[in-house]
């Protein structure tokens, strides 16, 4: 009267599995886990190596604030009031301690709380790169699609050409070029300047579609061409996809039902880490379109050396690319059965 | 006759679900072909490959016949042609591909057939298992979803009708618990039940010819009996004609009945198996034949090897395309030989074929008489099985 002489199926509850043990079994959750686990060691790594680098560079906060001109004893004295006179650990380590306990503390400069700043910048920087992710890949995913059903055809020859300019052009180029474009010459957008979302949606949006495009652009030429080839290489080499032409389903159903289904596992990687990269290139566009992101901040807290704010964007950007490939690993799981129901 | 067989197929089993009114009409087309006529006749096929400037001649003019019911098998070694023949059957070779000669179907030329006509015979009048069921089967969706998609493909069905007749498939290929592996997916069931499924997945719409390319070469050898077994008796179940492709001769052996054997491209011999082992023709096919290892055969004596390599596909010998290696090669080869029914139903490609007068095989290469090749093909089969070349 054994549990083990229990005749088993595949699939079946093992029913030497304790209680506790099919709780924290389940994959995705330990996935997730585990994944919050590593974000620490990553976190600290990040956190210390900035800080290092900002000690490198010459000057810091009470000099930038006080301007060339200040006597070294205005800013001996405003340094102790900013707690720039202690020693480089111990600087680091409490502002450790603060951040561990929620508190990201105030800027140097404008004395203002971190966590407010982020408040105001945070949404900028999303709805940037939301924008430019959502349309690169509304836009990328059919005219790959359509280039991929005829390889070689007059959709998939325009696509080529159209994605191969946009990847030969850096995407501030291109937003000087969209600003010349449709700011300067054509009038319909402004050219830089942001709107809140709390001041109308299209007035916001009128202030968001050339930055997006600027950063979305590109993206939508690299993925239209990504995902391209990958869906020819699966039409071409995988026997699963001659298994369903043999069955007599249709090319498109062929197209969108195994091949594009495979193919994703693929874009979804690159899109993920595409994330992590991006969030740095919006430091440029913010730049360029004058828009208050945590790019921008990020920016102006270099010139300022104002290393709490600093540390709080590098913070930011971090957990924003472990989150990402998070995400993506999670994606894995739902789309791959393999991995789903995978061992371990 | 239709419904009756679905009801024997699938035994006490066997539940109504109305889905055999709903398909009549659609297959009123597809009437027998008239006994003696054949079911398919191959011509001069020819198929071309162009890469990178290079043309390559993977089918060179090959020309068989099959009438409805028969078991056939297509032996020939890795690149004679007979994988990409049999997918030039279907239209399934990739835009490269260039195809010309004549393949008529129950007297319908498929040469040409529009994507649309295409897409109704495959899967329909002429379905294809593959080698590698790992491969062949989508990882990413679930068995049930992969046997209804060919189900709709061919058949006006509703959901339930669809999901019913997917498990009746299932069941027809006896794979255990066919409910339950209805929505488990490919990597959740052994090589051999994933080619039972891939068997299933072919018998969706009903085909009156099954070609089965390599269908058993990835599996273990109990497994490729017990698929082989599976495919001679759904055949007899269901009237349909199967191609069996294969470069096993002892398989071939022990389940065809017919046997065409490749080589370069096209058509080197064609027999009825019995006639093939017993009076074989063509020095190719004994060349094979000798290289079967058999039981009778002295314990670690050497199999005989034949020598040379297969030819280079986008560069042919002049003439016969086995002349190089040919122990039987005179001037005479370097014309090239007809493809001709010599003997009644003996069709060979050979200026010098075997035991007649034109033999000129030197004694000693003729080391395998050809009683005794047959006796060997079938002994390897049963106890040596898979371990041939």
């Amino acid at each position: 009267m054994t549990t083990a002489a229990l005749p088993r199926v595949p699939g079946d509850r093992d029913p030497r599995v304790s209680p506790l043990r099919r709780v924290t079994g389940s994959p995705a959750l330990r996935l997730v886990g585990k994944r919050l686990l590593m974000a620490i060691p990553i976190m600290l790594g990040v956190t210390i190596l900035t800080f290092w680098v900002l000690s490198l560079i010459p000057g810091n906060a009470a000099q930038q604030l006080l301007g060339a001109e200040a006597s070294p004893e205005d800013v001996a004295q405003l340094e102790e009031q900013l707690g720039l006179n202690e020693s480089g650990v111990s600087r680091y380590l409490s502002w450790l301690g603060n951040a561990l306990h929620g508190d990201l503390g105030n800027s140097l400069v404008s004395r203002q709380p971190v966590s407010e700043i982020l408040a105001d910048r945070l949404p900028v920087t999303g709805e940037l790169v939301l924008l430019a992710f959502v349309v690169s890949l509304l836009l990328a995913i059919p005219v790959a699609l359509l280039a991929a059903h005829k390889p070689n055809g007059l959709m998939d020859r325009i696509s080529m050409m159209i994605s191969t300019l946009g990847l030969s052009v850096a995407n501030y180029v291109l937003a000087l070029l969209l600003v010349l474009v449709f700011a300067v010459t054509l009038g319909w957008l402004p050219a830089i300047g942001y709107v809140p979302l709390s001041d109308g949606l299209w007035a916001n949006l009128k202030t968001m579609i050339l930055p997006s495009a600027a950063i979305g652009l590109p993206l939508f030429c690299f993925y239209t061409r990504f995902l391209r080839g990958d869906l020819v290489d699966q039409l071409q080499q995988e026997e699963y996809v001659t298994t369903a032409r043999a069955k007599g389903v249709g090319s498109w159903q062929v197209l969108l039902r195994h091949a594009f289904r495979n193919s994703s596992f693929g874009l979804i990687t690159v899109v993920g880490l595409n994330l992590g990269a991006l969030i740095g290139g919006t430091v440029i566009i913010e730049q360029i379109f004058a828009l208050p992101g945590v790019g921008q901040m990020l920016l102006q807290a270099i010139n300022t050396r104002d290393f709490v704010v600093v540390q709080a964007a590098v913070v930011i950007f971090a957990l924003v690319a472990v989150l990402a490939n998070l995400v993506v690993d999670l994606m894995y799981a739902v789309l791959d059965p393999r991995i789903r129901y995978g061992s371990r | 006759m239709r419904a009756d067989r679905t009801t024997y197929a699938t035994g006490d089993a066997y539940v109504s679900t109305g889905m055999i009114d709903s398909r009549a009409p659609a297959e009123a087309h597809r009437t027998p072909a008239a006994p003696g006529e054949p079911l398919l006749t191959v011509e001069d096929l020819r198929v071309q490959f162009t890469r990178g400037g290079r043309r390559i001649n993977a089918v060179n003019g090959l020309s068989y016949e099959m009438v409805p019911g028969k078991l056939m098998a297509i032996i020939g070694e890795s690149g004679s042609g007979k994988s990409v023949s049999s997918r030039a059957l279907m239209g399934l070779l990739p835009g490269t591909a260039t195809i010309t000669g004549s393949i008529r179907f129950d007297g319908r030329e498929l040469i040409g057939l529009d994507e649309k006509e295409l897409r109704k015979l495959r899967g329909g009048d002429i379905a294809m298992v593959f080698q590698d069921p790992a491969r062949s089967l989508n990882p990413t969706m679930k068995i049930g979803a992969q046997i209804s998609e060919a189900v709709r493909a061919h058949a006006d069905l509703d959901k339930k009708g669809v999901q019913a007749r997917a498990v009746e498939l299932l069941r027809l290929v006896r794979l255990p618990a066919p409910e339950r592996r209805f929505h488990e997916y490919p990597h959740q069931l052994s090589g051999g039940m994933r080619q039972r499924v891939m068997i299933a997945i072919a018998l969706a719409g009903e085909p009156r010819l099954l070609i089965a390319d390599e269908a058993t070469t990835a599996l273990d050898v109990t497994t490729q009996a017990q698929i082989m077994e599976l495919l001679v008796e759904l055949r007899e179940r269901l009237g349909m004609a199967v191609i069996m492709i294969s470069h096993d001769l002892g398989l071939a052996a022990s389940y065809a009945e017919d046997v065409v054997v490749m080589y370069a491209g096209r058509a080197v011999e064609h027999a009825p198996v019995r006639t093939l082992f017993s009076n074989v023709r063509m020095p190719y096919t004994r060349a094979l034949l000798g290289a079967i290892p058999a039981l009778e055969r002295e314990p670690h004596s050497m199999l005989p090897v034949t020598p040379g390599q297969p030819p280079d596909m986008s560069a042919l010998p002049q003439g016969c395309p086995f002349r190089p290696r040919c122990p039987n090669a005179t001037d005479k080869c370097l014309e090239h030989p007809p493809f001709l029914e010599h003997e009644p139903d003996h069709w060979y490609a050979c200026w010098h074929p075997a035991g007649t007068e034109l033999d000129t095989a030197p004694e000693v290469t003729a080391a395998v008489a050809p009683a005794t090749a047959a006796e060997a093909a079938h002994h390897s089969t049963a106890h040596d099985q898979g371990a041939a070349q």
